[in-house]
């Protein structure tokens, strides 16, 4: 995403203008742009005008829209992608779309006050936002991520099993599952002989070359890594027919890749779920440390292991969470950009108070995309974990919360007293 | 005249040269057909003159009688509660003239020796044939592994030879003077767990093989070891009885006091695995010399035969008893595998979890919307007009495309479905796990050969172990040894686009058991096993 302008006063009023770029920068935007902000973005409107004969003329307009959002969606559609990665070298497919419904807050010649529209926000085309009750934060920071140059693609994977694989596409905010593949493979059986199995599996190590060459840019320069993960050691047969079947077809290209980026890691399970498994496994989180994904994943990890080692230090829940912020006891705070989605102002403002306060403290904030397969967890575990500097029983400060609010209102039946 | 007849004798060659002149179409013949009808010698004559003409058209492909394939789908030989009572009177024979049926699920640690031990099994009792034998000695010894000879028998495809290691389930089956045993030789090592799941799910009781060599046991019983995990697995799918086969007995000299401190060890856990002690046998063995499984003579035995004079390994498995079958149940039949046919459609196999199926019947394949019709049905090697709950199967199915059939799918009768379901809650034993379950954990949820990815969408209550009384409600987690109520949500299979989970077939523990029981696992180990409660769709 390009900066084209930016004017943000002190309090946090003004307006940013940004030129999207590819389907993360849509993600960004999704994540930017809320209820109620207003949006100037290209638009084309059907514009009828009725003559004074009667006669109705109706044209397309192409023109600049001002918008109050009453609306935004995100959608991905995997599928598309097929088309675009073979031709695109850039690994950049414009799978990804992005509406912002709202009604007309600008009048122009063509279109009324008030009338409603719903923009496709299209790729290399300026976005002005405006926010209703200014930039905070997070979203400003949210402008700084995006803007920085040179992303893209950053790890091919392949997770497979023995006759399923789903090829994935890892940037710092978005994972794209492609493409997916499953090829009925009999097992072997004492009546039918192990011939029906191995064929099965030489049609299955076919297939996944074709989706390979299809949905992975392993030409491209910002791929970082091409991980073929399984459990058991398919992934070694994969490779090992992929490289083969490159060698066969002398795609110098493509064995090139596979040398210096391809990578085997071991998973327990077939699904796309294990992706988190491969983050956290040595071989990749040494290698992408910087990366957005990988801090996620082991952030989210050593939520996990706290909880297993002390109960106390670990919490979830926005409840819980807040009132361990309110202790000052968090050390890590684990938080999906859902949250900040919330169609609620007062919702999001609570969560940017809480990040920011946490900030202000020393605490570190992790704000995990739910586009990844960590944030998809995160998301389950009520979007909102923390990971304690100091254990503190949930029970004893439930209790304490309960005992404050009496004190609280006796005071009050006090004051009310003698003001009676 | 006379050069007329020689004529004729060498155009038909079915008519003597003695014999009178066949109408050949020949001027001036017709006269003496005429005359030979009527002292009707040439009726056979006339006949071959018509087959001549078919088979020349015949081979110009003119007939009309081309054969179109359309698959005849076998009438059913039976009515529902003939078929009932038929399979009822089988059953209550078994025992008295019939052989009783049992599978039996092989499990231990990765390099136990499994499947040597159920090859050596199989030779021993006559199923494997002395040529094959050989065959695998000589291919064995020519991988430079001639230590896998005998599990070669089992373990067919190039990669699990290659490899020496067994990574899915072989299904064989052999018979004991009063059992006919269905083996699933199961995977030990741990990558392979989902294929193991899907074997003991069809299996009635197990076989422990345990490594008896200094450190292998311990490894395989420790923390990570597969031991442990495998006899909760096939306990919490329902197994109730288990022979542990200590092997390797001749690695230790036959040390007695070794055989009695492994089975120290395990008998405790068993039992709090949940085996009843009068249900769980152990016996000393060695695979790979064939010592004790089927007899104790010989000379490698003479060593065993100093300190053990108890039954074998064969004389034990003889003994196991085949639970009760439901066949009023309706059908089920939960895929485990699909291959095609020997001849024409296509081979499913699977164990009956209900009900009883015949020849001819029509099956619904779920989840989706198709129906298939049976064939066939096998039933050990042998072509069987129906089969009854518990049996493990080969049906052949027709008038159906193989797409439709995945591994996974269950199959059951078109006017009584299995509920789909997609969110549903279960009553769960959380195992011996590091990280507690929280609520929105991500787990794989396995349900016979099926695993998909789900989530743990709530935590309704802790209870009581013993009593099942609600200890806590609304826990903020699991840990290790609870039992809880819990609502599980299958995951959707991508991270964006529309969030649609696709249901999976499943019943409540109440109406099918076999179909109610699911496994909990994550990050490759399993984290707790339980009973489908209540469907909500």
């Amino acid at each position: 995403m390009k900066l084209v302008g930016k004017y943000v006063d002190k309090h946090g009023a003004g307006h940013v203008t940004l030129r999207p770029e590819d389907d993360e920068d849509m993600w960004h935007l999704y994540n930017l742009i809320q209820k109620g902000d207003s949006v100037r973005a290209p638009a084309i409107r059907r514009v009828q005008k009725t003559s004074t004969t009667g006669s109705i003329d109706s044209q397309r307009i192409r023109l600049n829209l001002t918008l109050a959002v009453t609306s935004v969606e995100f959608s991905s559609y995997s599928a598309a992608a097929e088309q675009s990665s073979s031709a695109d070298p850039s690994g950049s497919n414009n799978s990804a779309a992005l509406q912002i419904a709202g009604r007309v807050i600008v009048e122009n010649p063509h279109v009324k006050l008030g009338a409603f529209h719903t923009l496709d926000i299209e790729a290399n085309r300026d976005v002005r936002i405006e926010k209703s009750d200014g930039w905070d934060s997070i979203a400003l920071s949210r402008v700084e991520e995006a803007i920085v140059p040179g992303r893209g693609a950053e790890v091919g994977a392949i997770v497979c099993g023995e006759g399923t694989a789903a090829f994935c596409l890892l940037s710092e905010h978005m994972t794209l599952v492609t493409h997916r593949i499953s090829v009925p493979i009999p097992r072997k059986a004492a009546s039918a002989g192990s011939s029906q199995h191995d064929k099965a599996l030489t049609k299955f190590y076919s297939t996944l070359y074709d989706a390979f060459i299809r949905h992975i840019p392993f030409g491209n320069v910002g791929l970082k890594a091409i991980v073929f993960a399984s459990p058991g050691w398919v992934r070694d047969s994969v490779y090992e027919y992929v490289m083969q079947e490159a060698g066969k077809r002398n795609d110098k290209v493509l064995q090139r890749a596979l040398r210096e980026k391809g990578m085997k890691i071991h998973i327990s399970s077939p699904h796309v779920h294990s992706l988190v498994e491969v983050l956290k496994s040595p071989e990749i989180s040494s290698q992408l440390k910087e990366t957005k994904f990988a801090r996620e994943g082991l952030a989210l990890d050593k939520f996990h292991k706290m909880l297993a080692t002390d109960e106390l230090r670990a919490w979830y829940g926005p409840k819980h969470v807040a009132l361990a912020a309110d202790r000052g006891a968090i050390g890590t705070l684990l938080i999906s950009d859902e949250l900040f989605r919330a169609s609620d102002p007062d919702t999001r403002k609570k969560y940017v108070a809480l990040v920011e306060g946490v900030q202000q403290k020393g605490g570190d904030a992790v704000i995990f995309s739910s586009m990844h397969e960590s944030g998809q967890q995160l998301n389950q575990l009520s979007g909102i974990a923390a990971i304690l500097t100091f254990p503190l029983d949930i029970e004893v400060v439930e209790a304490e919360e309960k005992e404050e609010e009496q004190r609280k209102k006796r005071e009050m039946e006090v004051d009310e007293k003698e003001e009676g | 005249m006379a050069d007329y007849f020689i004529d004729i004798s060498l155009v038909s060659a079915a008519v003597s040269r003695t014999a009178s002149p066949v109408p050949k179409g020949k001027k001036g013949a017709t006269t003496i057909t005429k005359s030979a009808v009527k002292s009707g010698i040439s009726t056979p004559a006339k006949g071959i003159a018509v087959d001549q003409r078919m088979l020349d058209l015949s081979a110009l492909n003119l007939t009309e009688e081309r054969s179109v394939i359309n698959e005849e789908i076998p009438k059913a030989s039976f009515a529902r509660e003939k078929l009932l009572e038929e399979a009822k009177k089988v059953i209550e024979a078994e025992g008295k003239e019939r052989k009783k049926e049992v599978s039996l699920v092989v499990i231990g640690h990765v390099d136990a020796g499994k499947s040597t031990l159920m090859g050596r099994m199989l030779y021993e009792l006559g199923r494997l044939d002395e040529k094959t034998r050989l065959a695998n000695e000589r291919g064995s010894n020519k991988a430079g592994k001639s230590s896998f000879s005998w599990a070669w028998s089992l373990d067919g495809t190039v990669e699990e030879r290659e490899r020496g290691i067994t990574m899915d389930i072989a299904l064989q089956s052999m018979s004991t003077p009063h059992r006919q045993i269905t083996i699933l030789d199961a995977p030990g090592h741990k990558d392979f767990i989902p294929n193991m799941i899907s074997g003991a799910s069809q299996a009635d009781c197990a076989l422990l093989v345990v490594d008896a060599a200094t450190g292998e046991f311990e490894a395989g019983f420790d923390r990570g070891g597969q031991t442990r995990e495998h006899v909760l697995l096939v306990r919490s799918l329902g197994v109730s009885q288990v022979v542990v086969a200590v092997n390797k007995l001749d690695q230790v000299q036959w040390s007695k006091s070794r055989y009695d401190e492994i089975c120290d060890f395990l008998r405790p856990f068993l039992v709090q695995s949940g085996f009843h002690p009068s249900k769980t046998k152990f016996v000393p063995v060695a695979a790979m010399q064939g010592v004790n499984l089927v007899t104790l003579n010989g000379e490698a035995a003479q060593e065993l035969r100093q300190w053990y004079d108890g039954p074998t390994l064969a004389d034990y498995l003889d003994q196991l008893e085949p639970p009760a079958r439901d066949i009023y149940a309706p059908v089920r039949i939960p895929i485990s595998n699909v291959f095609k046919g020997s001849s024409s459609g296509v081979a499913v196999s699977g164990r009956l979890c209900g009900g009883v199926v015949q020849v001819g019947e029509r099956l619904r394949i779920l989840p989706g919307d198709e129906t298939a019709a049976v064939k066939m049905i096998e039933v050990k090697d042998e072509s069987v007009p129906w089969a009854a709950a518990g049996m493990n199967v080969t049906l052949y199915l027709t008038s159906i495309d193989p797409v439709h059939l995945n591994i996974g799918n269950v199959l059951c009768p078109p006017t009584n479905l299995v509920p789909l379901a997609t969110t549903f809650t279960a009553r769960i034993i959380v195992f011996d796990i590091q990280i507690p379950i929280t609520s929105g954990a991500s787990i794989e949820l396995f349900h016979h050969s099926r695993d998909v990815p789900a989530t743990v969408s709530n935590l309704i209550a802790t209870l009581d172990r013993a009593s099942g009384n609600i200890t806590k409600k609304k826990p903020r987690v699991l840990t290790k040894g609870t039992s809880a109520e819990i609502q599980i949500t299958l995951r959707t299979q991508s991270l964006s686009g529309p969030s649609v989970a696709r249901p999976i077939p499943l019943e409540s523990f109440s109406v099918n058991k076999d179909m109610g029981r699911i496994l909990l696992r994550r990050g490759g180990e399993t984290i707790g096993a339980g009973i489908v409660l209540e469907i909500f769709g």
